[in-house]
């Protein structure tokens, strides 16, 4: 299954943030559970699939090619963890009672 | 519980108050046992997510009287089936009364953070304490046997001579015990996104065709809504709300560059799909894995002081969208087994292998076993999502709009509608390849 197999025509533009506002958090403003392991490795890494795959669109790419994550929107799935190709995500549970909330689930 | 060394001591550490935790806890309870949950949510149910239904064999399983304590469900699962959709149709498989109307009903759909908060309060009123807002780091070993658990808390020890560990999907500390050797791999995982959308319950009564709020739809989406991907979507019914979503298999989303909020958006976009959510308003989003490997990426079970079960084991039969009622049944039994040990007063491995005994006699090990090759071949097999779908949409599409043609053009028209999209041969090879997996030879 590759990309250019998909008719990507009909795929509609979403803004995330909007969707992020039906979520509850509590946003753990001291530490991040989420990092780039090394920057360059982002540089190096042309695809940044990341950019795509995240559910809530943490990743945000950078100029200079480094890529930023706004942990606070993180809903703990895990995906970024298993899914970087260079595996340059430092990954680990928000301490407890942080992180994301479903009011319904 | 704190004893003369002043350490904090259990009979039983649960990771995660779940449906398996819980069910394990209360079970360890009923035995005798001091039990201890630790959850990291704010409350248990509040990093739970899920479609989805709840199966009532395995509720009325732990509570006999589940239905008399007024559990916060939605709506009984009363019509089922699958949704086959095209571009811009649909062909819809379901089934409704008959044996779906037995007593009580089989499924009933819930949300998690209302309904795992409330089957956790269950295990606290037969004496199992909770420890909220807490993370398990790592496991206290003394000469390599588990003995209790590390917690993000200040002295945040917690010692018991046998921890059952009910994380869920991101089985981290399930890992670190060695217990699998491997983080889990992106072709046996999905990635399901979903949004719960309000509406007027006689509303959705009346766009889906249900008599009253008593009657509820647990669909399985098939088709476009992945877009060609290894995936499937589902809307499930509640008391005023659609829960809408779509898994699609990790590897496969990430390949293709598709964000998975906007593969939601589509479906949610679709001809057949739009008018049923029209003008509803956004609850919630989320998104969650699904262990769909089973048998192919399960943990090691048991070790020394220590079982596994529910998502963190890989227990989910993705064909049979069952996992809350294997996660239950498994939780049962590594409770049970926890109460066994306490009697032996032995904790070792050779003691917790009747955990994995006591599965090996329900449906969760042998449907597991059974269904060993089926999130490989779904995998390896897209035409399933894709190929059949459209095919099935066309071949009635035509069939039931045939008039003024010879109907021997006419099936020679849907035959070719199959075979345009894959040869004869394959499509038979398929058919058994696929019968073959679900009967597991």
């Amino acid at each position: 299954m590759t990309a250019k197999t998909i008719d990507r025509s009909d795929l509609p533009e979403v803004y995330i943030d909007d969707i992020l506002m039906s979520l509850k958090y509590f946003a753990d403003e001291h530490e991040a559970h989420l990092k780039i392991i090394d920057p360059q490795v982002c540089i190096a890494c042309k695809d940044k699939p990341c950019l795509n795959f995240c559910p809530v669109g943490a990743y945000k790419a950078q100029e200079g090619g480094t890529v930023q994550i706004a942990y606070q929107a993180c809903v703990e799935c895990g995906t970024c963890r298993v899914m970087c190709p260079p595996r340059n995500v430092f990954w680990k549970l928000p301490r407890g009672g942080y992180g994301v909330s479903y009011k319904f689930g | 519980m704190v004893d003369k060394n002043e350490k904090l001591t259990f009979d039983v550490i649960v990771v995660g108050a779940g449906l398996a935790g819980a069910a394990a806890a209360v079970t360890a309870a009923r035995g005798g046992l001091n039990v201890v949950m630790v959850e990291r949510g704010v409350a248990p149910g509040s990093k739970n997510y899920f479609g989805g239904a709840l199966y009532t064999h395995s509720l009325l399983d732990i509570y006999p009287d589940f239905f008399d304590r007024k559990p916060p469900l939605e709506r009984p699962v009363t019509e089922t089936g699958f949704w086959f959709l095209s571009k811009d149709g649909m062909v819809r498989m379901t089934v409704q009364g008959g044996k779906v109307n037995n007593n009580p009903i089989d499924a009933y759909v819930a949300q998690r953070a209302k309904f795992d908060a409330w089957w956790a309060e269950q295990a606290r009123k037969e004496g199992v304490f909770l420890i909220p807002k807490t993370v398990v780091v790592d496991f206290i070993r003394e000469n390599g046997k588990v003995v209790g658990v590390v917690t993000d808390r200040a002295q945040g020890e917690i010692y018991a001579p046998v921890v059952i560990i009910c994380e869920g999907v991101n089985n981290l500390l399930t890992q670190k015990l060695g217990l699998i050797k491997h983080d889990f791999k992106g072709n046996a995982t999905a990635l399901a996104v979903k949004q719960l959308i309000s509406l007027p319950a006689e509303t959705i009564n009346t766009r889906l065709g249900l008599r009253s709020s008593d009657e509820g739809l647990a669909i399985s989406v098939v088709g476009d809504v992945s877009m060609g991907l290894p995936g499937l979507g589902f809307l499930y019914t509640g008391k005023d709300s659609l829960s809408l979503g779509v898994g699609v298999t990790l590897d496969a989303l990430s390949a293709a560059q598709i964000k998975p909020y906007e593969l939601l958006q589509r479906y949610l976009k679709h001809p057949m799909i739009a008018p049923l959510i029209a003008g509803g308003q956004l609850m919630e989003y989320g998104a969650h894995l699904i262990p769909e490997g089973g048998w192919s990426t399960m943990p090691q079970l048991y070790t020394d002081g220590a079982m596994v079960a529910g998502d963190a084991a890989s227990m989910v039969n993705a064909m049979h969208w069952e996992g809350t009622n294997m996660a239950i049944t498994a939780g049962k039994a590594a409770g049970e087994t926890a109460v066994e040990a306490h009697r032996k007063g032995d904790f070792s491995a050779r003691t917790l292998a009747a955990y994995r005994t006591r599965l090996e006699n329900t449906f969760v090990l042998k449907d597991l076993r059974q269904y060993r090759n089926m999130s490989r071949f779904l995998h390896d097999h897209p035409e399933f999502m894709d190929v059949y779908p459209n095919f099935l949409n066309d071949a009635l599409g035509m069939f039931f709009t045939g008039f003024g043609k010879p109907k021997k053009q006419l099936y020679s028209d849907i035959l070719k509608s199959l075979t345009s999209r894959r040869p004869l041969v394959k499509a038979v090879g398929d058919l058994v390849a696929f019968g073959r997996t679900v009967m597991g030879i």
